[in-house]
């Protein structure tokens, strides 16, 4: 695996309008849309509504990355990646990785824009957490994309992460705020890993239903490592049948 | 057991030391099905092999097997004497599998790219494509290409590796005429620097045209091996045709040596395993004979002859 491997992986991804909007434009305009309809200047409700839509773009462009397998697993690709000197461990970390590269511009986009159209103003720790911070935290959700990529094919792929995607930013708290959310609703949401994303950067601008970042990143570390094992185990499985 | 009491010669030359492939004692089975029965084979450096068989005969297992992305129940496979794993990960070997395997959503040279970038010492892109006839088509994408080029970037990517064993599986399969002859004009740039080629090919005229040497299989075994001559003269026998007014199917059939028999019109075509013989007595019957041809059956005849009995060697249980 190199750098120029990560790299063209991510160029290929560019080109795809899906990845392009979900992952990079819609963040965006909603996050300026919703701020004009509910915030009314208020500070918090910006700040969760940047949170949550930062949390929306890296997951989406990581779920999106890892589930890309499914198709190169039909065409065949995934074997003629095994005629090189890539190994299986090499694989995954490659396409785990090209997934948290795809999550950078909406970490990025989002905060910029929170901090140069809405004026959201955070310490040095709180941008630290909703950057740097949402974007380790969407680990599980690059191994949740692989593990759906290498369970699904390139027809189930759509209604898959379709529904994936609505129960991650649906229930997990990043479309419908957890601050409306009736009390059987939040403890639904405290299932999903996406809650624990948004967990991660709700700290930083609010104080309000928010947990301790310890706790968030915790219960992350779980979700990576039972993804994680479900990844590797399905990985050794498939490979062995050929 | 094989049918009309052929000989097989199968090719000896332990070179084992300093094989570029050996095959030893190799067997794979799918649930009832044996894909690979029993396959010797020893490839010297240099060698360019052609994998002749029907569908079904076993040769994409084995080819499978050589590259190390199926598991041998049996048996063992050595490439320049390292595992095919080992020989994988030094970029030994290079390899066309059969169907797609190229990205829609990537161009020709992002494609060969990457390959290039997992590999240790490869040949730079722009080489390999050019060597592949592909150089103009760099930054064309993946599904923008005709079914002849997308081979030859496919041929491009197992070049990058500057291998030293090259393994194609039907690498002109699907390709037009113009497709192929482009093909093999890369391919012989390819072993005209001595590198050793492993083809599975349904045409025989490549296997023919290109190849040192011809193995063919049949029912997961190799029933024949050596070069085109040698297994060409596996199966003895000539085919006469002649004008030959007057003759019947029934009348043919009965003179000596002969083995089949096809008239249309005047016109009859006989097979025969003796035609000196064969042609001595059909002039002597028939005086009015003309136009008459004698020709050896071509690699074509022995493939259909050697390969054809569905039940003889058919190894199921």
């Amino acid at each position: 695996m190199s750098f120029t491997y990560l790299l063209l992986e991510a160029r290929r991804a560019m080109r795809n309008g899906r990845f392009m909007i979900f992952s990079i434009a819609f963040p965006v305009l909603l996050f300026l849309l919703y701020t004009g309809i509910w915030a009314n200047g208020d500070k918090a409700v910006t700040g969760i509504l940047m949170v949550n839509m930062t949390s929306f773009g890296a997951l989406s462009a990581a779920l999106f990355a890892g589930s890309r397998v499914a198709l190169e697993r039909s065409v065949g690709w995934q074997r003629q990646l095994r005629l090189t000197p890539l190994s299986g461990g090499g694989y995954l970390t490659a396409k785990g990785l090209t997934g948290m590269l795809l999550a950078l511009p909406a970490v990025v986009l989002v905060p910029l824009v929170g901090v140069a159209v809405e004026g959201v103003s955070l310490d040095a720790a709180g941008w630290l957490r909703v950057t740097i911070g949402i974007w380790l935290a969407v680990i599980p959700f690059a191994l949740i994309g692989l593990l759906i990529g290498q369970v699904g094919t390139p027809d189930s792929m759509q209604p898959i992460m379709s529904l994936t995607m609505m129960t991650m930013s649906m229930l997990g708290g990043v479309f419908i705020p957890i601050d409306s959310m009736p009390d059987w609703l939040l403890k639904i949401a405290h299932v999903l890993p996406s809650y624990w994303l948004g967990q991660v950067g709700r700290g930083a601008v609010t104080s309000d239903l928010s947990v301790n970042l310890g706790q968030a990143v915790l219960v992350l570390g779980v979700w990576t490592a039972v993804v994680g094992l479900g990844v590797v185990r399905r990985f050794r499985r498939d490979s062995a049948r050929v | 057991m094989l049918p009309g009491g052929i000989v097989v010669i199968v090719n000896e030359t332990g070179i084992s030391a300093g094989a570029a492939v050996m095959l030893a004692g190799l067997r794979k089975s799918y649930g009832d099905v044996h894909a690979v029965a029993g396959v010797d084979l020893t490839i010297a450096p240099g060698e360019v092999v052609a994998l002749l068989g029907p569908n079904g005969a076993g040769k994409s297992t084995t080819v499978d097997m050589l590259l190390g992305l199926t598991k041998p129940d049996a048996g063992t496979v050595t490439v320049f004497g390292a595992s095919p794993h080992e020989a994988v990960a030094r970029g030994t070997i290079g390899a066309m599998l059969q169907g797609g395997a190229l990205l829609d959503d990537a161009t020709v040279g992002e494609t060969v790219a990457m390959v290039a970038s997992l590999h240790r010492s490869p040949l730079p892109v722009a080489e390999a494509l050019r060597r592949s006839g592909v150089g103009e088509l760099a930054n064309r994408r993946c599904n923008k290409l005709s079914g002849g080029q997308k081979q030859r970037v496919r041929f491009a990517v197992a070049l990058v590796s500057d291998p030293d064993l090259l393994v194609l599986d039907e690498p002109t399969a699907a390709m037009d005429v113009q497709g192929r002859r482009e093909f093999w004009k890369a391919m012989r740039g390819f072993t005209n620097t001595g590198r050793t080629v492993v083809f599975a090919t349904h045409y025989l005229e490549e296997a023919e045209n290109y190849a040192d040497r011809v193995v063919l299989m049949r029912a997961g075994q190799i029933v024949a091996d050596g070069s085109v001559a040698e297994v060409t003269s596996l199966v003895a026998g000539r085919v006469i045709r002649a004008a030959v007014p007057g003759a019947t199917q029934s009348a043919l059939t009965m003179m000596v040596g002969v083995t089949e028999v096809e008239v249309r019109a005047n016109q009859a075509v006989i097979s025969t395993n003796d035609s000196d013989k064969t042609l001595r007595e059909l002039l002597a019957t028939y005086p009015q004979a003309h136009d008459i041809e004698v020709t050896a059956v071509g690699l074509e005849g022995a493939f259909l002859s050697l390969t054809s009995d569905e039940n003889a060697g058919a190894d199921r249980s």
